[in-house]
């Protein structure tokens, strides 16, 4: 083979380079990835490392291949702001002049000091909404900007922001999918908070949400004769009255990991005003945080 | 690639008369060429230089820096409300109700409903506990201490402290505490009082010593 060297250089420089793109390049990118602050919250640390119950249950999604049909990314199109006017100052309508002479609105003094914090202007570019702020900083008032992500997937509930890679710093291996038979699961620990609706949806997808394509994961409970009462987490077997149905650690372990699901936290390279929490958003997430 | 192809070998076929010599069409040139700026440009404007924070839609780090300069300073409402959900909600509960009897009630209690705040920033920088408590006329056991928070910053504890005490839904109605004051009232207790206040020393601290 006359050329052989020059074969193996080329087949070396040819590998070499798709080695160096597809993992030398994000290993020096994002591998040294480690917690970073909260945005808003400075004092909180970004991603917290998931419960015990819930790093075994990412071994019980990668090993029944829930990340065939469920992908863990968000996809953000744009971030646009809402303009929120916080104080008018002494002179009311002067800041109301000002607005309408910039022709954002119609607006008249004692209306826009009325209902403070009040959202002027909504869904608007960033240039936009800065301009905005400083004719409202010169006539006098105080404003903010909060930053909305927007996209189809924000638009559907799957999140509020972008997915990046710091919401996968502590799994091994990342699940972040590709195929999307099924929705969405990055924010699914916020969205469906109850375990107990999880392990049914689990046992029986089709009878929690009608006309579901996904499998059933019965193997992952057992069914058991009620004996006196109801075992922990159990639940009636459809089928039978004398039986119940008790997850096995597979499926509560599962379950953990889904419901440590919650990619939301603002980050510097995700920037994203929270929405005011109802105060009913409280007691899920205190209730549900930890993994029984 | 055959080396013998180029030297002249007896009997060979004749060549074929349909394949002429010809050069690459300066037409491909182009397009290739302008394929490849085209490239290089798109890369350019959207690819953020391989940041590792610049992710999709931001083009580049000064793009993400500029959204992440409009934050601001966040909304001390939000904030205060976060923070109470992250870090109180365990102990006083998500409706400021504690538990009776272990963890006392935020909710109309005259502890957060004093008009100066004084008691009530020290308690949240150097923790609670000690026999003898009582709020709305019940007593709390000394079982479960309240632990010190002064790893928040001014601003945080400020906004969560405003956020309890000006909870209209939970019948309190208190002027709300500034940075400023958390910032006094820290200087004051770290030199003076490093442990968790006890119920009578407590009540020995004026609530105006801000």
């Amino acid at each position: 083979m006359k050329f052989g060297p020059l074969v193996f250089l080329a087949a070396f420089f040819a590998l070499s380079l798709s080695w160096s793109a597809f993992v030398l390049a994000p290993q020096l990118q994002i591998g040294s990835a480690v917690q970073e602050t909260n945005a808003v919250v400075k004092t909180e640390m970004y991603p917290q490392e998931r419960p015990g119950l819930a790093r075994q249950g990412l071994q019980v999604y990668r090993a029944n291949g829930c990340a065939y049909c469920h992908s863990q990314q968000v996809q953000q199109k744009d971030t646009l702001v809402d303009v929120v006017v916080t104080e008018v100052g002494t002179n009311a309508s002067r800041v109301a002049d000002a607005l309408n002479t910039a022709q954002v609105g119609k607006f008249n003094g004692p209306g826009l000091a009325a209902g403070l914090p009040k959202t002027i202007l909504r869904n608007i570019a960033l240039q936009a909404g800065d301009s905005i702020n400083s004719i409202l900083k010169n006539a006098g008032a105080k404003s903010q900007l909060r930053l909305v992500p927007t996209g189809s997937d924000i638009d559907r509930g799957w999140g509020t922001r972008g997915t990046v890679a710091q919401d996968f710093v502590f799994d091994s291996p990342v699940m972040p999918g590709s195929q999307r038979v099924g929705p969405d699961l990055a924010n699914v620990g916020t969205r469906l908070p109850d375990m107990n609706w999880q392990l049914q949806h689990l046992y029986s997808p089709a009878s929690e949400v009608p006309g579901s394509p996904m499998p059933s994961y019965r193997f992952l409970f057992e069914r058991r004769k009620i004996s006196s009462e109801f075992s922990r987490d159990a639940f009636a077997d459809p089928e039978s009255k004398d039986y119940e149905i008790v997850p096995k650690p597979e499926a509560r372990s599962l379950v953990a990991y889904l419901l440590s699901l919650r990619a939301e936290a603002p980050l510097y390279e995700a920037p994203m005003t929270p929405p005011a929490a109802p105060a009913t958003n409280a007691p899920a997430a205190a209730t549900n945080a930890p993994a029984k | 690639m055959n080396p013998s192809a180029n030297q002249p070998v007896t009997n060979a076929p004749a060549p074929d008369s349909s394949v002429k010599d010809s050069v690459v069409p300066v037409w491909l040139i182009v397009v290739l060429f302008l394929l490849v700026y085209w490239g290089a440009v798109y890369f350019d404007e959207h690819g953020g230089w391989f940041a590792p924070q610049v992710y999709a839609p931001y083009r580049s780090s000064e793009e993400l820096a500029s959204f992440n300069a409009a934050f601001g300073p966040p909304d001390i409402k939000v904030l205060g409300e976060q923070i109470y959900g992250r870090t109180c909600v365990a102990c006083h509960q998500a409706n400021g109700q504690g538990t009776p009897g272990t963890f006392p009630p935020l909710a109309g209690s005259d502890w957060v409903n004093e008009k100066d705040p004084g008691r009530m920033i020290r308690i949240v920088l150097q923790g609670f506990s000690g026999p003898g408590l009582l709020v709305k006329g019940q007593p709390f056991s000394t079982g479960s201490a309240m632990v010190p928070w002064n790893s928040m910053s001014d601003d945080e504890i400020a906004a969560v402290i405003s956020f309890v005490r000006g909870n209209k839904e939970w019948g309190n109605n208190a002027p709300p505490v500034t940075p400023e004051q958390v910032k006094s009232v820290r200087g004051k207790v770290a030199s003076s009082h490093p442990l968790p206040f006890s119920p009578d020393e407590i009540m020995k601290v004026s609530p105006s010593d801000l």
